[in-house]
């Protein structure tokens, strides 16, 4: 359970990167964040673990104030991976890159071996393993950095664009882990600009913008809002803009639906 | 990190600011001259005080105390690998003690004199004062991007720091040795990115024809004027006054 009240948070005096946030997510959700280049999502994100603290209100952590703990402690917890895998990456084999945090948090080593066996397989690095993390593309690299943290267990994850430079195939991957982690009981939060990946997979989303959350509710219900869409810069579902086309009633971004919806129409026109 | 933040220019409009940065060259090299040849804490003081009126007179005084505590760390480390040794060797406590405050001020000053010149010197400025004082143009260019990528490179520092404690990484932990050691998950991945930017950088730059043209001409010639004589009399003047000072300690 992670409790935002009314969080404030400034880089320097006059500009205001998060302007009064509130948000409560429960165990076990699956959530998206999303919202405009800029709009604050990383630095929110990066008060979940406490690496930033409030200037004003406050985050809890399973009721733990995110200033009363160190980041070393809430980590543990809170599984954060970064935009960019460049700033992660640093050991000589995948291997060892994966098996950094667990040293960290003291893991005995039989268990450091089997977790990081699991991050191998789940992230389809098997083949890399012995490989110089630098030397790997830049979908392979994500895929470490991503794998480096969800291999220690962390019961809240958090994930800022994981699916930048992922094919199609790893992108799927990634849900379906995502997915069956989510269901394991681990709370998944992701932050995206990849909207198409929201509407099939992860069903709440949190819209920021300019540093305030805008709309939060059910996946089917926010990103077929036209005036949500705008706020905050997203390119719409393309089901929501081909409801919205054709004029349906009630816009959808799940295609049996849309389906249903069209045959009603036409059937009450060739009456 | 805070240490390089203190280096950057802002735009000012002070006399020190409008400088030209080849006068200001000439007291830098002065005051750099005159550090490391005192020895005397009284002396090294001196220099310290000389540096007030300046920080006042550039508007600086805000960054220049923030260059300072960012040092602080190194200071501490100068003063008691200084210390330890000589006080070790000698037996004499006190003698120690003087002499290793010397060391740390004069470390200080070098911070301050290096932090007075570049707070008040603009990037391109400087460059272009490298040129006319004939120093390649190249040279010049590679001199300019190094001080332009600093504080580039401090901020993705933070980035790296963020990202390897939130993966459990605790800098602070452990004794001297393994702190050192905290810091090889940072330092690699900086590194590392930092040479690629040079490649990038160095990739785009030809993309855009740099040295197509043998001969560059400038938009812009500085001139030193009457204002330039007049501070380096100024800084001439005071720094033989320290020295002779120093002569009759
Ligand atoms: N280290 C920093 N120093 C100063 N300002 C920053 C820093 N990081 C972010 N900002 C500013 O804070 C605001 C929010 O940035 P943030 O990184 O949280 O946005 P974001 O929603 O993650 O955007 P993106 O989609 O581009 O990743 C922006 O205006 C940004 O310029
Ligand atoms: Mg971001």
């Amino acid at each position: 359970m992670i409790r935002i009240e009314c969080v404030t948070y400034s880089y320097s005096e006059g500009i205001s990167a998060l302007d009064g946030v509130d948000l409560e997510i429960g165990d076990s959700e699956l959530l998206a964040i999303v919202g405009e280049n800029g709009a604050g999502k990383t630095t929110l994100v990066k008060h979940l673990n406490g690496l930033l603290k409030p200037q004003h209100g406050r985050v809890l952590v399973e009721g733990i104030d995110t200033r009363e703990t160190t980041v070393a402690t809430l980590a543990r917890k809170v599984g954060l991976v970064f935009q960019n895998p460049d700033h992660m990456l640093f050991a000589e084999t995948v291997e060892k890159e994966l098996a950094f945090a667990l040293t960290n948090f003291g893991v005995p080593p039989e268990e450091i071996a089997k977790k990081v066996e699991w991050a191998l397989i789940e992230f389809s690095l098997s083949n890399y393993r012995d490989r110089s993390p630098f030397t790997l593309s830049g979908g392979e690299k994500k895929r470490v950095s991503l794998a480096s943290v969800l291999c220690y267990g962390p019961k809240i994850i958090v994930l800022d664009e994981p699916t930048t430079g992922q094919d199609n195939l790893q992108k799927t991957r990634l849900a379906s882990t995502l997915t069956r982690l989510n269901r394991q009981g681990e709370t998944v939060i992701v932050v995206t600009h990849d909207i198409e990946f929201v509407a099939d997979f992860i069903p709440r989303v949190v819209v920021m913008s300019k540093g305030r959350v805008i709309a939060d509710g059910p996946t089917e219900e926010i990103l077929v809002r036209k005036d949500i869409m705008d706020a905050s810069s997203i390119l719409p579902p393309q089901l929501a803009e081909l409801s919205w086309e054709i004029g349906l009633n009630t816009p959808s971004i799940n295609t049996a639906m849309i389906v249903e919806e069209i045959r009603h129409m036409l059937g009450r026109t060739n009456k | 990190m805070k240490v390089f933040r203190a280096f950057e220019y802002r735009r000012g409009t002070t006399i020190l600011h409008r400088v030209d940065p080849r006068s200001k060259l000439v007291y830098l090299i002065l005051f750099t001259v005159l550090t490391v040849y005192f020895t005397r804490l009284l002396a090294l003081l001196l220099v310290f005080l000389s540096f007030l009126p300046m920080v006042y007179i550039g508007k600086i005084s805000a960054r220049w105390k923030q260059s300072l505590r960012g040092s602080l760390f190194f200071i501490v480390f100068i003063f008691i690998f200084n210390f330890i040794p000589t006080a070790y060797l000698s037996g004499n406590i006190y003698g120690a003690a003087i002499s290793a405050i010397a060391m740390s001020l004069r470390f200080l000053n070098l911070i301050s004199v290096f932090s007075i010149f570049f707070l008040t010197t603009s990037p391109e400025d400087l460059t272009q004062s490298m040129v006319q004082l004939k120093i390649p143009y190249d040279y010049a260019l590679t001199f300019n991007m190094a001080m332009r990528f600093v504080p580039t490179l401090s901020r993705e520092a933070q980035y790296i720091m963020d990202a390897q404690r939130s993966r459990g990484l605790e800098m602070e932990k452990g004794n001297f040795i393994s702190r050192i050691r905290n810091y090889i998950p940072v330092l690699i991945p900086l590194i590392i990115s930092s040479f690629r930017r040079a490649e990038l950088v160095a990739d785009a730059m030809e993309s855009r024809a740099f040295g197509a043209s043998k001969k560059r001409t400038s938009l812009y010639i500085l001139k030193m004027g009457r204002r330039d004589l007049l501070f380096i009399t100024v800084a001439l003047a005071s720094s033989l006054a320290l020295f002779a000072v120093n002569l009759f300690l």
